[in-house]
């Protein structure tokens, strides 16, 4: 029985919201962000005042309001999802058609988009990592209007149908569902969004302006991640080249993931796509660190998006045997085996397969066994209640016929005659999640084995990140506590139970969204990563949204290679000029130098440090940073403690031109030298530093703009011809006499 | 050209990026799904109008801004107090068994309390931004003595709703009792220097119990024994509290970092939203809103007194019985002076083989005197023409908080009117032992290391004189409530249409502060000075 027929017939239990008045401050929080408009404002004491009869039991209000002002008792009034399409082949020998499938009727479909809330702060926008607008394209569903949905997606996407099927929409947007995170049934998101793009007509690499004109940028990967920056780009008219070290695109879209779950048609469909629009492929070109160089000085800008090809192997004894091989090169055969129709010599219906891992490319491994014939166990060292595998992977591999064992771990593999025969088990414990599982007892299992694959997960090209990037995010991370969107507290996603025992679906969400605006950032001067190759393994959609992002921040920051860039202030598209100011003298001094630069062309911001964040800093071609200058004269002047607390947290500056200045009342001393240091330290190109007295604010802080301009006149080509790091002090610090 | 400076934050805003500063980069996907229902803004501005102060000091004086802003301000504050409170416990067990000469008592009871007093009725909270037992508590919540970090020991729970519902009624209760222990222990009149340690002790001990337990500064709010005697008492002051600079601007905040936590500051721990604040009567002064806000929005501002007082629009149910049972408790404490309260005490004692003060004539006391005021007021309502009149719902359900209707909506008040005269009743209540025995603090001090500055039997004042104060204190007091009563009761009821009969309320009302005022005055003179 549906909620709307269980309140006709009055059978129903509505949930009951209570508002502590006491403790109510009337901030509207919930007001704002409650889908049912159930509170609203009682102006007489300006608290919360809740309708129980439009309550719909989300608890939307409980997870957003500062104060934990309220309650709510009662049920999800939320109705249960529809069933949609699943295939579950009889006999899996050979089969490889699509195994989840989707809403096959607009009723169906409509009647599920009609569970949505439509919240007016959805939190399954934040948990969905391409940031899709869903509500919009759900409602869109809801009305039958196909192509408006479509275009929906396509705003935030450009692999929706392959998203739509690969994605773990448990852990993304339907983990951040609002009924979800009350304990409902989410909507099924997925299942939409894969019925629209199953439906609509999938266009090709559309035109969106001419932005990125005249720009001609190499992207080194053909995933995932790179065919949506090189998609991103094209659509803006920018000139692609791509690489790929395999002599076919698509990455991990062809070789990891098994037909059954993404079709080879789907799976071509963006690079035809490409291809159409004129992309270029050189394939079977591996690009090492020392071609790097020469690749940036012959385009305007190099992607990264190589992508993790390198699987993880587990060292045992027996490892080097025959019959023990990693997954890439298990399901690259297995996948052309099947797709033509054929079996492996290796593997056949008295084959045994040891699979190590039981994670989602253990299980891609595994229920490609069972389709060759053979039977398939899986082994995983954790528990299962934390494993990683997507719960209904799992599920239909051991449906299948996949033997999936936990707390189990690989000793040894024993062999006969070189090939493998034998594996020697041995039962780890994990009690929390987390924490590493310890092997506790000796006692061992033997299980007799033909092929032993090694499906623990993959990793990035480790030389080619050690040599661009310094290390991969995870060790170049910067605090983004310190520059945050702080939006992401007040929506309520955060407030998420935690999943399996781990991080709750708002943290995975905030830890992906850390990554995304990372890839804006360009860690060498005109050099972008995105995808694995910025933070390591992660998924399909995590590749794509930061592919996009990286090209969106190529062209808004329209590099040019050495020789093809307007030289001095010209050459700056955008200037942001960032202060830190107490008294309100360096907010007036650096309102000064933005209105002094902002003459010579470019687009300038003013903004205070606490409101720059990774976007501001990524999409400006020159950064003037002003404070206030600490200390007494005769122990020293130095640069604002905040000021130097919040530039510790920033990323490197590689390649960016800074010029600082210090306001002060009575002497600057060498508070603008040190900041000029710290900024030089970061990689960023110092090209001005100076001061500002308090006592002529205006007057110095436009001679300082004049020397900003001057220096970078003089240097010619903007981001170029100043040294890599260290200062270049052009303005000097007047004599307290002299400024006063 | 093309030059944006951060200007307000709008609701049509990126989050976490001012109005019209664009990074070059498309707009933030989220923001463009993010359709967030309108605010409520209109009609705020009324009703904060006659609450709101207009002096803000941390605009006036950048000296005292940079120092609020400093990560260590509270820290400097709380640290004084946090010395003396370690030394008061270490010399109250360890020191003089003399309380006169131990510095553990003559600091507790002769200098501090008073002192307490002082502040409440002149700043409010502002013994709360400096009080040694929550800043202990939250420095060990917290993992720090003033950084702004995410780390956090303890259990972080919420208050339970039923229990917040009561407000300040918790704290009210645990004021009475532990007033009874140290009547019953006789800890503070004088009694043994340890007894007062181990008051002390044990305090510090149930604060960190519940700083340990739940999230804020729940201890502070609602279980401090002196929280709602500060509260109430502390409507007097003149220190209005962290507020809003622009209402406008709080209300459309889309982040709220005052109430969640900011970057430089944690969420509010009081729980309240210098937005919607107001009175006084829960900020605590502490400046974290003030240090959060990223939009400079937030600043110390100063009142005329008593605005707290009479300016509210939203009276709290649970302030009007605290004001009650204060004046009862207090009464008690005047009362307990006199002999026939001797000769009752013991009647009742050898009957049920208590002591001092026997619970009995205790509660029943503080009972009957807040009975017999809300009796009055439930006089002047009849008298006044409100009985008849009285429909209105008690629409708070269990929320005592917000209960207002029948002879609620009268308590509400002629209960915060009384409220200078209750004030200058504590204050004066606490005068004869300083002016008997604050000497005995230098002597105490100086005792330990050989000095005997003779300053022991020294008064500041002669019994004759104290009373004369304390009686200057109550007229003071009283003419005061006459004005607050005549604000109060001329808004909320007269103006509020409970009541048919102004004059009549108004001279009843009067009257009431009146009594008080003057019963409070004669028994000072019956105690003769007695501390």
């Amino acid at each position: 029985m549906t909620v709307m027929e269980r309140e006709t017939t009055g059978l129903m239990e509505r949930p009951h919201v209570e508002v502590i008045q006491e403790r109510c401050a009337g901030c509207e929080e919930c007001v704002v962000r409650c889908p049912a408009e159930a509170l609203a404002i009682d102006p007489s004491n300006w608290v919360a005042l809740a309708d129980d009869s439009l309550c719909v039991g989300c608890r939307q209000c409980v997870r957003t309001c500062p104060f934990s002002a309220i309650t709510v008792e009662g049920p999800v009034l939320v109705d249960p999802p529809l069933p949609h399409g699943h295939y579950r082949p009889t006999a899996v020998l050979g089969d490889t058609s699509e195994t989840r499938l989707g809403f096959t009727s607009w009723d169906a479909a409509v009647a599920e988009a009609e569970r949505c809330l439509s919240c007016p702060d959805p939190t399954c926008v934040r948990g969905c990592p391409a940031h899709n607008d869903i509500p919009a394209f759900v409602a869109a569903v809801a009305r039958r209007d196909l192509a408006s949905a479509h275009d929906i997606i396509r705003r935030t996407s450009v692999l929706p149908d392959i998203c739509s099927r690969v994605c773990d929409q448990r852990v993304q947007c339907e983990g951040a569902c609002t009924w979800s995170l009350a304990g409902g049934a989410p909507v099924a998101i997925g299942a939409l969004e894969r019925f629209i793009c199953d439906n609509a007509e999938i266009p090709g690499v559309e035109p969106k302006g001419s932005a990125g004109e005249g720009l001609d940028v190499c992207v080194i990967g053909a995933g995932p991640a790179g065919m949506a920056a090189a998609w991103e780009l094209m659509a803006a008219g920018a000139k692609v080249t791509l690489f790929d070290k395999d002599e076919e695109p698509l990455g991990v879209l062809r070789w990891g993931i098994p037909s059954y779950t993404l079709p080879d048609a789907v799976a071509w469909r963006p690079w035809h796509a490409l291809e159409a629009a004129g992309a270029v492929l050189n394939a079977g070109s591996p690009v090492d660190p020392a071609q790097v160089d020469g690749l940036l000085e012959r385009h305007d800008a190099v992607v990264l998006a190589t992508g993790a090809p390198e699987p993880l192997v587990l060292r045992v004894p027996g490892a080097e045997l025959d019959g023990v091989e990693d997954a890439t090169s298990f399901l690259t055969r297995a996948k052309s085996a099947l797709g033509a129709g054929e079996s492996l010599d290796d593997v056949g219906p008295s084959s045994t397969v040891l699979v190590l891992g039981a994670g989602n490319t253990a299980m891609d491994v595994a229920r490609s066994v069972l389709r060759l014939g053979g039977q398939a166990i899986c082994i995983d060292w954790m528990n299962e209640r934390f494993a990683l595998v997507r719960p209904d992977e799992l599920a239909e591999a051991r449906e299948e016929g996949v033997e999936a064992r936990f707390n189990r771990s690989l000793l040894e593999i024993k062999g006969e005659a070189g090939q493998v025969k034998e594996a020697v088990l041995v039962d780890p414990e994990q009690p929390e999640p987390g924490v590493q599982p310890r092997v506790l007892s000796s006692q061992t299992e033997r299980i007799a084995v033909d092929r032993v694959v090694m499906a623990m997960g993959y990793r990035p090209d480790a030389s080619l990140l050690a040599a661009e990037l310094g290390g991969s995010l995870a060790t170049r991370r910067f605090d983004l506590a310190r520059v945050p969107d702080r939006s992401w507290l007040a929506s309520g996603i955060m407030a998420a139970p935690s999943i399996g025992g781990r991080a709750g679906v708002g943290q995975l969400a905030l830890g992906r969204e850390q990554a995304y605006m990372a890839s804006a950032w360009s860690p060498r001067a005109r050099l972008w990563a995105v995808g694995d190759a910025l933070c390591g393994p992660s998924t399909v959609v995590e590749a794509m949204a930061q592919g996009r992002r990286a090209a969106q921040a190529v062209i808004a920051a329209q590099p040019k290679r050495p020789g093809h860039r307007s030289g001095g202030m010209a050459g700056y598209r955008r200037v942001l000029v960032a202060y830190d100011s107490r008294g309100g003298n360096t907010r007036k001094a650096a309102e000064t130098v933005a209105q002094r630069l902002g003459h010579r062309g470019p687009a300038v911001d003013v903004l205070p440090i606490t409101s720059v964040g990774p976007d501001e800093l990524a999409s400006a071609d020159l950064l003037v940073l002003g404070t206030w200058t600490d200390g007494m004269i005769v122990g020293g002047m130095a640069p604002a403690p905040s000021t130097v607390k919040w530039m510790t947290d920033l990323p490197r500056l590689a390649g960016k031109d800074v010029a600082v200045f210090c306001t002060y009342a009575v002497n600057a001393g060498r508070a603008p030298a040190r900041l000029a240091a710290a900024m030089g330290s970061t990689g960023a190109n110092v090209v001005a530093d100076g001061s500002v007295s308090r006592w002529s604010v205006e007057q110095q802080a436009a001679r300082f703009a004049g020397e900003v301009i001057d220096a970078v006149e003089k240097a010619g080509s903007p981001m170029a011809g100043y040294p890599a790091s260290g200062s270049v002090g052009v303005a000097k610090a007047p004599s307290a006499a002299g400024a006063s | 050209m093309a030059v944006t400076l951060d200007v307000e934050q709008g609701e049509g805003a990126e989050p976490g990026r001012p109005a019209g500063v664009s990074s070059g980069l498309p707009v933030n996907p989220i923001a463009t799904a993010v359709h967030l229902r309108p605010r409520r803004i209109e009609g705020a501005a009324e009703h904060f109008a006659a609450t709101d102060p207009h002096l803000d000091v941390t605009a006036r004086f950048p000296r005292l801004a940079r120092l609020a802003k400093h990560r260590r301000f509270q820290f400097m504050l709380i640290l004084p107090n946090q010395l003396i409170f370690w030394i008061v416990i270490f010399v109250g067990i360890m020191g003089a068994t003399n309380p006169g000469r131990n510095f553990a008592t003559a600091i507790t009871w002769y200098i501090w309390f008073c002192l307490v007093f002082v502040l409440m009725v002149a700043v409010g909270r502002g013994w709360c931004a400096m009080c040694p037992f929550g800043g202990f508590g939250e420095w060990i919540q917290r993992r720090t003595f003033w950084r702004r970090t995410t780390k956090r020991l303890g259990l972080g729970w919420k208050l339970p709703e039923s229990w917040a519902g009561h407000g300040l009624l918790i704290s009210l209760g645990v004021f009475v009792g532990l007033t009874w222990i140290e009547e019953f222990f006789n800890i503070a009149g004088p009694g043994t220097p340890a007894a007062t340690s181990i008051m002390v002790i044990g305090i510090v001990a149930s604060a960190l119990l519940v700083f340990m337990l739940f999230e804020r500064r729940t201890f502070c709010r609602y279980i401090c024994p002196l929280s709602s005697l500060i509260g109430t008492v502390g409507a007097m002051g003149s220190v209005a509290g962290f507020r809003t600079r622009d209402r406008q601007q709080c209300l459309s905040c889309p982040t709220k970092d005052c109430m969640r936590g900011g970057e430089e500051g944690y969420g509010c721990p009081w729980y309240t939203w210098p937005g919607s604040a107001d009175s006084n009567l829960l900020c605590g002064i502490c400046s974290e809103c003030y240090k959060a806000c990223p939009y400079d929005n937030v600043g110390l501002f100063v009142q005329k007194p008593l605005t707290s007082v009479v300016a509210p629009v939203r009276r709290r149910y649970d302030v009007a019985i605290a004001v009650l049972v204060l004046w009862g408790l207090v009464i008690f404490q005047q009362v307990n002076a006199l002999n026939w309260y001797a000769s009752l005490d013991g009647w009742l004692n050898r009957a049920t083989g208590m002591a001092y003060p026997n619970p009995i004539d205790y509660i029943g006391i503080i009972a009957l005197v807040a009975a017999a005021t809300a009796g009055v007021v439930a006089l002047i309502r009849v008298i006044g023409g409100g009985a008849r009149r009285s429909t209105a719902p008690d629409a708070a359900g269990g929320s005592t908080v917000a209960s207002k209707g029948g002879l609620r909506a009268w308590l509400m008040p002629v209960s915060y009117g009384l409220i200078p005269v209750v004030g200058a009743d504590y204050l004066a209540r606490q005068l004869p032992k300083f002016f008997k025995h604050a000497p005995r603090v230098v002597s105490a001090v100086a005792g330990p290391f050989g000095f005997h500055p003779g300053l022991y039997n020294t008064r500041l004042a002669g019994n004759g004189a104290i009373v004369a104060v304390q009686v200057g204190v109550m007229a003071l007091g009283t003419v005061v409530a006459l004005w607050t009563m005549w604000k109060t009761v001329g808004r909320d009821v007269l103006a509020g249409g409970l009541g048919t009969r102004p004059a009549v309320v108004r001279i009843a009302a009067t009257g009431l502060v009146l009594a008080c005022g003057i019963a409070a005055a004669v028994l000072y003179v019956a105690m003769h000075a007695a501390s």
